[in-house]
């Protein structure tokens, strides 16, 4: 049997602000399989951005373990982490997070050329991306022209660009409009059955309906894993029990 | 739209997703090297197309100030004394020595360190007459074939040849500054007033003697028969002896030892750092004009740098950032950021080094330049380039340690209000200034280095303007600097009485002092000063007294600070020195502003010299009535006397320091151009970190125009700051740097002039008016864009 893509052991992660430890996120386990599209969900503040921080690498762990297609990432430094994203996370954010001044096709050559791929294989992957993406015609656009809607289609690509074993998306419809988040949430679906993993962090049930499995977190813990049967400390009539009604 | 199109089922990620963490997770360095390089180039590209003024800004800034340093050093290295090269050229002779009667050779090359010894050459005073011109002229044998040591180079024409029966050779400078030409006549009167018609066949270079007309008599050489026949009486003629050292810095073995063996009958000695600081035509202020200009501007540019690259990191946090988050690790996302502020900095050293020789031959108007010598010139560009990247690593560092996550807002921002906001509300200003007052310190640091930035360019710029007004006092006041005298008279055919009253008679005429300059060998006897007696004890000429008082006896005399120097005396010592063999005790009594000779000048009353010296008077110096045109009084008195007067106007060294403003003016550019880059670092931060505030104050119901005020004040404020520190700390250290300048370049303490109030009033409104002005743009347009609603 192959590893999980994502295995986490009792992760902690803990602010140290002042003199008050503000936990963020209390002994999280979480799995994903191979080709498994997750989303987390959970109220505002409840560590979901920060548990998938945690998982690319963005924040350091408190304490637990952190396994990668098998391999134990958390004792990693940071440019270790670093040479790690470059191949194996994709990432997409909330606000998209395009470098603004470079062009729509830079950006999505980038992260190929950094992981070593040769310029000319970097521009065919840019324009395969960008033409699944409906963006051809926007390659030598800035972002800033970019609505809403394709700046995100344009973050896909780029967190696509090197073929990731692992899509993180952290919010990536909370800035969009409905129908941008339809086509957004569709695209990730596609991109779901080709095989790709995914972990996506949202607030949104419509969105989380998309997902194989929904894990919900609350306080830094997750209360609620849809896919793994019964969570080990599910309380009932919890937040889960909504999204599973809507899922 | 933007979902308009959606895109096929396809296989959008391409291949399959790649699962095989454990075997590839140890990358291959050399790939990865490679590869960031690529990625990297491109984020560089895309950097510099989007602040491409800001890049040029740094690019020029650098340029400009490797440029001064370049030009300082060439001027300071002596690369553009044309001694040195000349020198080597006619293997000088280090030490001249004038005697009476030619000395014994043989004894001479005994003396220790003299390696070969040059004639002793026959030479006889004679006065060239050209147009009615009389110049005195040293007229020197040579023999036909080329001496081995102290060899004339001929420029123009041909060297002599046995035979020539009416041949000369001239020194070039004194033929130029005479405009003669190979061919033309070389009229000379020996001192029995016969007339001899000898015809210029040939123009050389010399290190025999100085420039002319710094070093007069003029330099002419000759056949011995034709010497011979200009000046028949062995008596009047003396003979010149050149010694050629081993080494040239020990002079003073041989010197002492050519004094011992000569006794009595030494007229003249020189050495060859007379010769060198005549021929060095004032480089050296320049030079130190300009070096002080370049280190300051040096550090002023540091600040710059790390103004703007640290401006850039804290505007860029965000995509920075987000690169860290692609797989950028800390290390490259500095390598990135010192590849490309450094390579702008670098670009900015190469095209300062090609300028740097441009300049120089610009600030010299076409005189021949030794280019700089490896030495400076790599410490030039290695230490800019060290400045440039300590400058832009200190904020590429603090670039790299960005958090990886993009969507993280930038640490929030102190928000007490400083002292000034607290005053600026008491004081019930409008809302927008007391908010602009309250952001100009949110961040402390960059707050500050903004506030340096702007003052160290306006510090040098009040500096330079000091320089300016000490230039413009020169000419305006010349009686400060020791040159009351705008005219000095040469009785010349008249008899002394006649020129006197002739000048007298004229209207413009205020007053006329009788002087006299003679040559007088130092206490030592290894070299001669000049001595002037100008005025008399009763009535002195009305020279700038610094320090001590006027010479007011017999027996009185004051000093450059030059001579003070060269003697190692003080005021209230008295000094001995011998005057064509009768010896001369004055008793100094104070110090003089002296820009001639470098300050190597005593000057005393005419009745201090003995009476085979001073009378007549060689000379009167007129010092004018106020208004009055020298060059008109000058064509009257010429007209008065039938042309039989020579009148010449005092050059003021002024004059011969004009091209300092246009130095000035290039480098008030310069650091006009650090300032401005400083200002758009400034104007840059306040925006990015307000714009969040933008919002809130439009939601508060301030007017965009009123927004943009808040943004202009804050910004403003610091400038203002900067400005008002930067002129007072120039103001008050440019007395004393002229000063200090005068006093090693033997003028003197004294001459050192602070710009006028009105025009530091002036300069410091133009360079708040013009910043304001500046920031007033980006400020106006963010005041009307769009409130940003993402996060930073």
């Amino acid at each position: 049997m192959t590893s999980p893509v994502v295995d986490t052991v009792n992760l902690v992660k803990i602010y140290q602000d002042g003199e008050v430890p503000v936990p963020a996120v209390r002994g999280v386990d979480l799995r994903v399989e191979a080709g498994e599209f997750v989303a987390v969900m959970g109220p505002s503040g409840s560590g979901k951005s920060t548990l998938i921080h945690m998982i690319g690498g963005l924040e350091a762990r408190t304490s637990g373990e952190i396994w990668l297609d098998g391999q134990r990432a958390d004792m990693l430094k940071e440019s270790a982490w670093a040479l790690l994203r470059r191949r194996k996370i994709g990432f997409v954010f909330q606000f998209f997070n395009l470098v603004a001044n470079m062009t729509v096709a830079d950006n999505v050559e980038l992260p190929a050329l950094l992981a070593g791929v040769s310029a000319k294989e970097a521009r065919r992957r840019r324009e395969h991306l960008l033409g699944e993406l409906g963006l051809t015609a926007r390659a030598d656009a800035a972002p800033a022209q970019l609505a809403g809607g394709e700046q995100q289609r344009v973050a896909l690509a780029r967190a696509l660009a090197n073929k990731p074993s692992l899509l993180l998306a952290d919010e990536p419809t909370g800035n969009l409009d409905s129908r941008n988040t339809r086509d957004v949430l569709r695209l990730l679906g596609e991109v779901h059955r080709e095989g790709q993993a995914i972990v996506l962090v949202t607030h949104d049930a419509r969105v989380a309906s998309l997902a194989d499995r929904v894990v919900s977190l609350l306080d830094g813990q997750i209360v609620d894993d849809g896919g793994a049967g019964l969570a080990r400390r599910r309380p009932r009539g919890g937040a889960g029990d909504v999204i599973e009604l809507r899922g | 739209m933007t979902g308009a199109n959606p895109p096929s089922p396809a296989d959008i990620a391409g291949d399959r997703p790649n699962h095989a963490f454990a075997d590839r997770t140890g990358l291959v360095a050399g790939s990865v090297a490679v590869s960031t390089i690529r990625a990297s180039v491109r984020w560089i590209r895309a950097d510099l197309k989007a602040r491409r003024v800001q890049a040029l800004l740094t690019v020029l800034a650098v340029a400009g100030i490797v440029t001064a340093l370049i030009t300082s050093a060439t001027l300071l290295e002596d690369g553009t004394n044309p001694w040195r090269g000349l020198f080597a050229e006619s293997r000088g002779a280090h030490v001249w020595i004038h005697t009476r009667d030619a000395p014994e050779v043989a004894a001479l090359s005994r003396l220790p360190g003299v390696v070969q010894v040059a004639g002793p050459y026959r030479s006889a005073p004679v006065t060239l007459t050209l147009d009615g011109k009389k110049s005195p002229v040293a007229l020197r044998e040579m023999s036909a074939t080329p001496p081995k040591v102290a060899v004339p180079l001929i420029r123009e024409g041909r060297p002599l040849r046995p035979g020539d029966t009416d041949g000369v050779v001239v020194e070039r400078s004194f033929a130029r500054a005479l405009d003669l030409r190979v061919g033309g006549p070389f009229p000379v009167t020996g001192l029995n007033g016969a007339t001899h018609p000898l015809i210029v066949v040939g123009l050389a270079d010399s290190t025999d003697q100085g420039f002319y007309p710094e070093w007069t008599p003029g330099l002419a050489w000759t056949l011995a028969p034709v010497l011979a026949r200009v000046e028949p009486a062995l008596g009047r003629s003396e003979s010149v002896t050149g010694l050629r050292l081993a080494d040239g810095e020990a002079t003073l073995p041989a010197v002492h030892g050519a004094v011992t063996l000569l006794e009595g009958q030494i007229q003249r000695m020189s050495t060859w750092r007379e010769v060198r600081a005549s021929m060095e035509l004032d480089n050296r202020l320049l030079g130190l004009l300009l070096a002080l200009f370049g280190i300051a501007g040096l550090v002023a540019a540091a600040l710059a740098i790390a103004n703007a690259v640290g401006g850039r990191v804290l505007t860029q946090t965000r995509d920075i950032a987000t690169l860290k988050s692609l797989g950028y690790t800390r290390g490259q996302v500095f390598g990135v950021l010192m590849a490309e502020h450094g390579a702008l900095g670098l670009l900015g050293i190469v095209i300062g080094l090609l300028c740097g020789q441009v300049a120089a031959s610009f600030v010299l108007d076409g005189t021949p330049i030794l280019p700089l010598s490896s030495g400076p010139l790599l410490a030039i560009a290695g230490g800019t380039a060290a400045v440039v990247c300590v400058a832009v690593a200190l904020p590429a560092w603090r670039g790299g340690r960005t958090p990886p996550i993009p969507a993280a807002p930038a640490a929030p921002l102190r928000g007490h209000l400083s002292h000034l906001a607290r005053l600026a509300l008491l004081l019930r200003l409008p809302p927008a200034l007391v908010l602009g007052t309250r952001d100009a310190f949110t961040r402390r640091v960059p707050a500050f280095l903004s506030i340096f930035g702007v003052a160290i360019p306006m510090m040098m710029i009040t500096i330079g303007l000091g320089c300016w007004a000490t230039l413009d006092d020169f000419l305006r006041h010349p009686e400060q600097v020791g040159q009351a005298a705008a005219l000095t008279v040469r009785p010349d055919k008249l008899p002394a009485d006649e020129a006197l009253r002739i000048a007298r008679a004229d209207p413009g005429v205020l007053a006329a002092y009788p002087g006299a300059e003679v040559l007088a060998l130092e206490p030592e006897q290894t070299r001669s000063v000049l001595t002037r007696a100008a005025g008399t004890s009763a009535e002195p000429y009305p020279f700038s007294v610094v320090e001590g008082r006027m010479y007011a006896a017999r027996g009185e005399a004051v000093a450059g600070q030059g001579l003070l120097d060269l003697l190692g005396v003080r005021i209230g010592d008295r000094v001995r020195l011998t005057v064509g063999g009768t010896p001369l005790i004055v008793h100094l009594v104070g110090r003089v502003v002296e820009p001639d000779q470098d300050g190597e000048v005593l000057s005393f009353g005419i009745d201090t010299l003995a009476a085979k010296d001073a009378v007549p008077p060689q000379f009167y110096s007129l010092v004018l009535r106020p208004g009055a045109d020298p060059s008109e009084v000058r064509a009257r008195l010429l007209t008065a006397s039938g042309e039989a007067l020579e009148v010449h106007r005092v050059v003021n060294p002024a004059e011969r320091l004009a091209i300092i403003r246009v130095v000035i003016v290039a480098l008030i550019g310069v650091l006009a151009l650090l300032g401005l880059a400083n200002l758009l670092t400034a104007a840059a931060l306040g925006l990015r970190d307000h714009a969040f505030d933008l919002a809130v104050l439009k939601a508060m119901g301030l007017t965009p125009r009123q927004v943009a005020a808040t943004l202009v004040t804050g910004t403003g404020l610091l400038i203002v700051l900067g400005v008002l520190a930067g002129t007072a700390a120039g103001a008050s250290l440019v007395g004393g740097l002229i000063d200090l300048q005068g006093h090693s370049s033997g003028v003197g303490a004294g001459i050192g002039r602070t710009p006028s109030a009105l025009t530091l009033a002036v300069a410091m409104l133009v360079a708040v008016g013009s910043a304001l002005l500046v920031t007033l743009i980006p400020a106006g347009r963010a005041a009307r864009a769009q409130v940003p609603v993402t996060a930073r």
